[in-house]
């Protein structure tokens, strides 16, 4: 009898123990930073380190051709000595949502991509990151692929983080046959000529816009941002804020306001609710004729799997009314705190030779991937292989507006809001300055 | 009940009764062969017609779904993890059952009480902590991670079945067996769960279809392919691929199909124990 | 047998650890962190009491119509479902033509996965190409037809019909007990001159008072651990007018890294279970014998 009654005590002690260490390491997160994946495998193998990388660059990813070359060639150059072993994570939600709980338990794998995601912040503020400055410093080569731009992603009050593999020069891209269909022969110059076309296809029995409102409505926040950065002075000032707290500006408010006219008349029944993937297929299937989107989209024009034979030759691209492109290095890969050192080691290895021009280089070549590196050279094969891409490049270069995206410059979390409001504005339920306020509410909660 | 004839009135309930059975079966059924029948139509096919017939019985959405998400190793992971986590849940409860079920001792409606309680704790509300707990444990991305929160998943169920299953084990046949001289865990193993066969079938069953549908801790614990689990070859579909709807209702298929099957094997088990379970709860 | 009593704890054992990882200590957790200011961003973790819960009641303008989705949703499935599931029941443990295909067909929709139901419905409800919406359009209604799940007036309704009308385990539950009912109890009604309904009310029903307030039980828990299929369909949209405590829980975590706030979310949770519990055990007199 009391034995049991013993042995119930000792484990609800024991609970009120694991409970406390639970808490307790909960907050110091960082501290025990390598019970995660990398350091576990590296022990089994040998001398050989095994960088366990996750990733969501796989399967039907755009950029799985590039980073399985990658892997591939780091593994034969670093043969007998570092070895990364990819593990997949399809998807780049699933994968921004497992790093995110990997950093609260602080225990991430040797190397993230921060991608659109915002991690890197997230992973600073849990002091995980190791701080790259003191190697790109003794590397010139891999200095010189730091620019302002690129700093701006990838640096915090002046100390070097993460190396960016590709930068994002967006336009969007319309379907030739179509304009010719509504009896448009060029992309439009300015806002009241783009709306203007939208009405002339419209009247051609043609669906204008591919458009979308889940995961951050990626395409449809390409559009409007692009309103508000060729509105003035003051437009382009908010595009380039990070983290803004204040939407109710009247230029954003005229943006959002546009956007909804875009939603009621401009776009598919499966617009709202839809994702990306939605928006994209509708501009493959020639459903629609424009889909703002960056040069990543290129590769996927001449695939047959997804768009019929030719499809290539009917697109063209454009830079947004007004003479504007998006332009912001992706945040890019970055190193986290290891117990072992030569993991870490290791794990700079490989930041260094994922990012390298050699690498960007590979990247356009395959995919037509826009290098992040001002030292990365555009190649004449690339751009035969591209041939909009040459387009895109020359046009984009004569744009002097330029700013990040809308909803990369959100605070985190914002996003969702964001998305999860949208179709509430598409349906007329909440006015273009609910919405702003809604996002000013969320943005000044998170400060 | 045909023997005696009926009353206009009663006629018309049972005629109503008809009715109701066949929108409850059409019901439950519609969504599944929809799916099903989706699955072998072409993208183009269902774009145009929702609800049309597939022109053609064509299983290249199965060959996609198969190419693009690697179904049969999650096949494959979804049948060790849940068998291991459906043998522990079963094991360990059945000797807590027994426990409670036969032997007197201080607290012991109490430790039934609380152990009982985690039927009512929504496990979305420990999603974090029992994150941490399986990272300080070591087992992060391992199959053992989801062994261990599948074979707890379905606990008060198993734990219900397996005492009410004991409590019907007549007392007489224990005492004979350690008259015969047998010891405590002999007449457990060799007496007592041979008895109890049909409770631990239908345990298992339950216990293996909780395990087997689960999703949420399956994203949460685990990242690579070594460890992740059916149920989530389906989130390939909902982003990555999600206009290729051909790929997405055959992927479906595979996942539903395991689950009938299993059931339509072991219905009478799931109901009847299912029942000597709830009835104590 | 006194030499037994060793056996005891060996054997509760097991059970007892898989319920201290997996329940006890994540609920201890749940309590003690929701008492903290627990962030990611910036990395904060001290104790602040109940401010937490105070921001939930009283500065949190989405709370309460969240607290509201949940509580409906629980009061739709303790009534219209498990009616609906008895309903059929009944019918069934006639023991009419069939019973046995529509008791097994009427079970599938709940032995699959969540998510699997989820992705069909998904589609079902897809505005292009969805079932819903071509029945509509075949049967000349297309003006009814509706983006279902993203539209802020059928949200709600939609996302509900998920998991409203799949009532199997209750079905399955009350007819087993309606089963094992003594044949000769139905008999000796039926020669005092009881008519089929009067039996169906005034006899078997009582009967299976327990049963069915267990299937009220079940169906309460159900909708507390609802999250895969709202977070796959809608995501808890448009705005939050198909979130739940659960999917709040979540995002509170996912996308504000608010732990604290998150677990505070989580202790709510537990408490609406702990309170429908006791109240549909008080409601069904479940801790009454059978009279």
């Amino acid at each position: 009898m009391k034995k049991i009654l013993a042995a119930f005590l000792s484990a609800t002690m024991l609970l009120g123990l694991l409970a406390g260490c639970g808490g307790g390491s909960a907050s110091s997160g960082a501290a025990s930073s390598s019970s995660g994946s990398g350091a576990a495998a590296s022990s089994g193998s040998g001398k050989e380190i095994v960088i366990n990388y996750p990733t969501f660059q796989v399967g039907v990813n755009t950029s799985a051709p590039v980073i399985s070359a990658l892997v591939e060639g780091f593994n034969e150059k670093y043969a007998g000595q570092y070895k990364i072993v990819v593990e997949e994570v399809p998807g780049d939600a699933n994968y921004a949502e497992k790093i995110q709980v990997m950093i609260s338990t602080g225990s991430l794998p040797p190397v993230v991509y921060g991608g659109g995601y915002k991690l890197l912040d997230l992973a600073l503020a849990q002091d995980l990151v190791v701080d790259l400055t003191p190697y790109v410093e003794a590397d010139p080569e891999w200095k010189a692929q730091y620019n302002d731009a690129s700093m701006a992603a990838n640096a915090r009050d002046g100390k070097i983080y993460a190396s960016s593999m590709e930068g994002s020069l967006v336009g969007y891209f319309y379907n030739k046959d179509l304009f010719a269909q509504a009896g448009i022969d060029a992309a439009p110059k300015t806002w009241d000529e783009f709306f203007a076309d939208c009405d002339k296809l419209i009247a051609a029995g043609i669906t204008p816009m591919a458009m979308d409102t889940a995961d951050g409505a990626w395409c449809s926040q390409l559009m409007m941002g692009a309103m508000i950065a060729t509105s003035g002075d003051e437009g382009l000032a908010f595009m380039n804020t990070k983290y803004p707290t204040d939407y109710n500006q009247d230029v954003v408010v005229k943006a959002v306001e546009k956007l909804q006219w875009l939603y009621q008349n401009c776009t598919t029944l499966d617009a709202v609710g839809g994702a990306y993937e939605n928006a994209a297929n509708n501009f493959y299937t020639e459903n629609v004729a424009i889909i703002a989107n960056g040069p990543w989209m290129i590769g996927d024009f001449s695939d047959t799997t997804l768009v019929e034979e030719g499809f290539n030759e009917k697109v063209g691209v454009a830079a947004y009314p007004g003479g504007f492109v998006y332009d912001e290095p992706i945040e890019g890969m970055f190193v986290t705190k290891q117990s072992d050192p030569a993991l870490e080691e290791a794990a700079i290895a490989m930041v260094r030779y994922f990012t390298s021009d050699e690498a960007q280089e590979m990247a356009l070549n395959m995919q037509g991937m826009v290098p992040a590196s001002p030292t990365a050279e555009i190649s004449d094969e690339a751009l035969s292989t591209f041939p909009l891409l040459g387009d895109f490049l020359s046009q984009a270069a004569e744009c002097e507006l330029r700013s990040p995206t809308f909803t990369s410059n959100m605070v985190p979390g914002l996003e969702s809001e964001w998305s999860n409001n949208l179709p509430n504005l598409a349906t007329g339920n909440i006015s273009a300055a609910d919405l702003c306020q809604i996002l000013s509410n969320f943005a000044a909660s998170a400060q | 009940m045909l023997n005696k004839a009926s009353t206009p009135a009663e006629k018309i309930v049972k005629v109503l009764g008809y009715i109701f059975m066949a929108v409850c079966l059409i019901v439950a059924l519609f969504p599944i062969v929809w799916v099903i029948m989706s699955s072998f139509k072409s993208n183009k096919e269902i774009m145009a017609n929702g609800l049309a017939l597939p022109t053609s019985f064509a299983f290249t959405g199965y060959q996609e779904a198969l190419k693009i998400a690697p179904i049969l190793k999650f096949f494959g992971n979804s049948v060790i993890i849940t068998c291991c986590s459906t043998c522990i849940n079963v094991l360990s409860l059945a000797m807590a059952g027994y426990i409670f079920a036969k032997k007197r001792f201080r607290g012991r409606e109490v430790l039934y009480a609380i152990l009982s309680i985690s039927l009512m704790i929504p496990m979305t509300s420990v999603l974090h902590p029992v994150y941490l707990i399986i990272n300080k444990l070591g087992l992060y991305d391992t199959k053992a991670a989801l062994v261990l929160v599948y074979s707890a998943l379905s606990m008060p169920m198993s734990l219900m079945i397996l005492r009410s299953t004991f409590e019907g084990i007549p007392t007489s046949l224990e005492e004979a067996a350690y008259v015969d001289g047998a010891g405590f865990v002999r007449t457990f193993f060799q007496i007592m769960l041979p008895c109890a066969k049909g409770g631990l079938a239908s345990a298992a069953v339950l216990a293996f279809l909780d395990g087997w549908n689960e999703f949420t801790f399956a994203l949460l614990l685990t990242s690579s392919d070594k460890a992740r689990t059916l149920p989530l070859a389906l989130s390939y579909f909902s982003s990555q691929f999600s206009f290729n709807y051909t790929a997405m209702f055959a992927a479906i298929t595979i996942a539903v199909i395991p689950s009938i099957v299993l059931f339509a094997i072991f219905q009478e088990q799931v109901v009847s124990s299912m029942t000597a379970g709830s009835v104590k709860g | 047998m006194k030499h037994n009593k060793i056996w005891i704890p060996i054997f509760l054992a097991p059970a007892c650890i898989l319920f201290l990882l997996v329940f006890a200590l994540p609920l201890v957790l749940v309590f003690v962190t929701s008492l903290f200011e627990y962030k990611l961003m910036p990395n904060t973790f001290s104790f602040t009491g109940l401010s937490n819960y105070v921001k939930l009641f009283t500065q949190d303008p989405n709370f309460l119509p969240i607290l509201k989705n949940t509580l409906v949703w629980i009061l739709i499935h303790c009534t219209l479902h498990v009616v609906l599931g008895t309903a059929l029941a009944f019918v069934l443990y006639k023991k009419p033509f069939g019973w046995k295909v529509v008791r097994t067909g009427y079970m599938i929709p709940n032995i699959i996965s969540q998510s699997a139901i989820a992705m069909i419905f998904l589609n079902l409800y897809n505005a292009s190409f969805g079932a819903v919406n071509s029945v509509l359009k075949s049967i000349g209604l297309e003006h009814l037809c509706h983006n279902w799940l993203f539209d802020n007036n059928t949200a709600f309704p939609a996302v509900t019909m998920i998991w409203l009308l799949f009532a199997g385990y209750t079905t399955t539950l009350v007819l087993a007990q309606l089963l094992s009912v003594d044949e000769s109890i139905i008999e000796a009604a039926r020669v005092d001159g009881a008519s089929s309904l009067q039996i169906d009310f005034m006899i078997m029903f009582p009967l299976v008072r327990k049963m069915i307030g267990t299937t009220v039980i079940m169906a309460a828990a159900y909708m507390l651990q609802l999250f895969s299929m709202i977070y796959i369909t809608t995501g808890g949209g448009p705005g939050v007018s198909t979130t739940n405590l659960p999917l709040y829980l979540y995002t509170t975590m996912k996308n504000r890294y608010d732990y604290g706030y998150a677990n505070a979310i989580g202790v709510v949770i537990i408490a609406i279970g702990a309170v429908c519990m006791v109240a549909i055990r008080k409601l069904f007199r479940m801790n009454e014998e059978d009279y």
